[in-house]
């Protein structure tokens, strides 16, 4: 616990001295909310999909899965600055496993990741006055606590395995596009063509934010949202048992 | 227990480097080649030899940060493998390349990495204002380490090190970018470490350091052990285990010919100098030089010991290929 816990003190250390982290983690998706939503919201009202829902409390869920996603992959960048320190080596010479080491890092992005759902959500309510589904929350907080670390997990596996920092940047921006957009976190699967519906409920991204859409607002379907919780709790653990032997083959 | 802080037996070594994801594997190289040594406590240990010898792969096998192709290696009793925490529980490392935090000052950074080896607040702060005076760093301490020069980076990096009592310190070239004050103010510190017990592991190229800090050497070359033993011990695997010189007034009769009777290992004449290079012991050397001495009036006589460089570029230049 201890290797935990001196993990987390350094990820918010070194966190806290980079105020563009900051906006990232934290603003970014807000802008989105609050610029982009509202945009559409004011352009094309209630989507035909899913009536008595408008656009903005069908969007809230989105916004959160995107600042799980970008937590994610900010932090995941963050071995890259570690190596360029030389830091990384250094580090897995500490008493820690290297289980121990991801979850240290895994666990400040669950603080980041939770802060930032809670303005969120209260921006949400108060600015935009979206009807939040209280009850349901511990869903949507376990949404967030699970999809962040299976998003940082999975960005683990390719920056651990990938030594250029240009290929990774380059890797993870492809994925930010094809994973939020395959997605239903702008917009309802339904009405897409099939094509793209089938992508869209294979990634995992859907899972999620159709997790937190039920968490927020109560919207989904309970058979889909189990499987697809299952899906993602799957998914999550595939992933951190291979960054863990990624870590191992270092 | 076991007496020994180090335990290596039949050690190797291949890489089959994987070049990235998507990469296609290289040629195995071969690092290390039944490597076998044992280290005592609180012994300042050296590994030496040339680039490409192994030193950095046998380090980074201890520090648990790659896994031996074969053999086995203990730290302390634990397998460097199976046992892989309980030796990072009982190791400290400082890299040749620098590592600090570059985003935090002096002070957290040391105080970061006490966290990690489970010192306490309050101890951890007493202990980093000790090293910070050690190491010259107080003036700097609340400078983030990215503004700091190269040199007092590797303060940093070094002075965590002293910052904790791991039973194993292991240095890779610890003194690259330091100034010789620094240099000799680390030197004794790291004798008082192995005087409470502490074992030190150091490699280097700098052989002076080596000749100064090290109880027991080991010179590796292509993998694999070519000389084992402490200073003295080394030394006389060298051809040359005297080098003498003399200047006389004037160059006497016969004296080549006097010398040739030592048997000496190489002979030069140049003025009224004459250097030579006797494989012997210290009482003949001294004998050889007054008996010269006899024979003229001497104005320099210099008697020296193969350095411990002479033993390396002697040793390290015969090591057969490795299979």
């Amino acid at each position: 616990m201890s290797a935990i816990s001196a993990m987390l003190y350094r990820e918010a250390k070194i966190r806290a001295t980079n105020v563009i982290f900051v906006f990232w983690d934290f603003f970014y998706p807000l802008c989105y909310l609050l610029v982009f939503g509202v945009g559409v919201s004011a352009a094309l009202g209630t989507p035909a999909s899913i009536p008595g829902v408008d656009y903005n409390s069908f969007f809230l869920a989105g916004v959160l899965g995107m600042a799980s996603f970008g937590i994610a992959s900010n932090s995941s960048w963050s071995f890259f600055m570690d190596r360029d320190n030389g830091i990384f080596y250094e580090m897995l010479t500490y008493p820690m496993s290297r289980t121990d080491y991801l979850l240290g890092k895994v666990a400040f992005n669950l603080l980041i990741a939770l802060a930032q759902g809670m303005i969120t959500l209260a921006l949400g309510a108060w600015l935009l006055r979206i009807p939040l589904r209280f009850d349901l929350f511990p869903i949507l907080f376990a949404a967030i606590v699970v999809g962040t670390s299976g998003w940082f997990f999975f960005y683990t596996i390719f920056a651990l395995r990938i030594r250029r920092n240009d290929v990774f940047n380059s890797v993870t921006s492809a994925l930010y596009f094809v994973f939020l957009l395959a997605s239903s976190m702008f917009y309802p699967l339904d009405p897409l063509p099939k094509v793209f519906r089938i992508v869209g409920m294979a990634n995992p991204i859907t899972w999620q934010v159709d997790l937190m859409r039920y968490g927020t607002i109560g919207f989904g379907d309970p058979h889909t949202l189990l499987l697809e919780a299952a899906a993602f709790t799957a998914f999550t653990l595939i992933c951190f048992a291979i960054a863990v032997r990624s870590l191992n083959e270092e | 227990m076991t007496a020994f802080a180090l335990e290596v037996e039949n050690l190797s070594k291949v890489y089959g480097d994987r070049g990235g994801i998507l990469g296609r594997r290289k040629e195995p190289q071969r690092a290390l080649d039944g490597l076998s040594f044992r280290v005592a406590r609180g012994t300042i240990f050296g590994l030496l030899g040339p680039n490409g010898a192994g030193k950095t792969t046998t380090l980074k096998i201890l520090t648990t940060l790659r896994r031996p192709s074969s053999g086995s290696a203990k730290i302390e009793g634990f397998d460097v493998v199976s046992q892989s925490l309980e030796v990072r529980k009982r190791i400290s490392l400082v890299l040749q390349e620098t590592a600090v935090e570059l985003f935090l000052s002096v002070r957290d950074n040391l105080l970061t990495y006490a966290r990690f080896h489970g010192v306490d607040s309050r101890e951890a702060a007493k202990r980093a204002d000790e090293v910070m005076t050690l190491f010259e760093l107080r003036p700097e301490s609340e400078r983030k380490v990215q503004d700091l020069s190269g040199g007092f980076k590797r303060r940093v990096q070094v002075a965590k090190a002293f910052l904790i009592q791991t039973p194993v310190l292991f240095l890779d070239e610890f003194s690259t970018g330091m100034d010789p004050i620094l240099k000799r103010s680390v030197m004794d510190a790291l004798r008082k470490e192995a005087a409470r017990g502490r074992t030190i592991v150091l490699t280097t190229q700098i052989l002076n350091e080596a000749e100064e800090l090290c109880e027991d050497i080991l010179i590796l070359n292509k993998g694999r052990e070519i000389a084992r033993g402490n200073l003295n011990t080394l030394k006389l695997l060298s051809q040359t285990a005297y080098e003498i010189v003399m200047t006389f007034e004037t160059l006497p009769q016969g004296i080549q010919e006097e010398i040739a009777k030592l048997n000496p290992l190489h002979v030069s004449i140049e003025g009224n100098t004459v250097e030579f290079g006797l494989k012997t012991g210290e009482i003949q050397a001294l004998d050889a030089a007054a008996t010269l001495a006899r024979k003229g009036r001497v104005l320099r006589v210099e008697i020296g010991g193969a350095s411990l460089e002479d033993v390396f570029v002697e040793l390290t230049q015969k090591t057969p290929p490795a299979v």
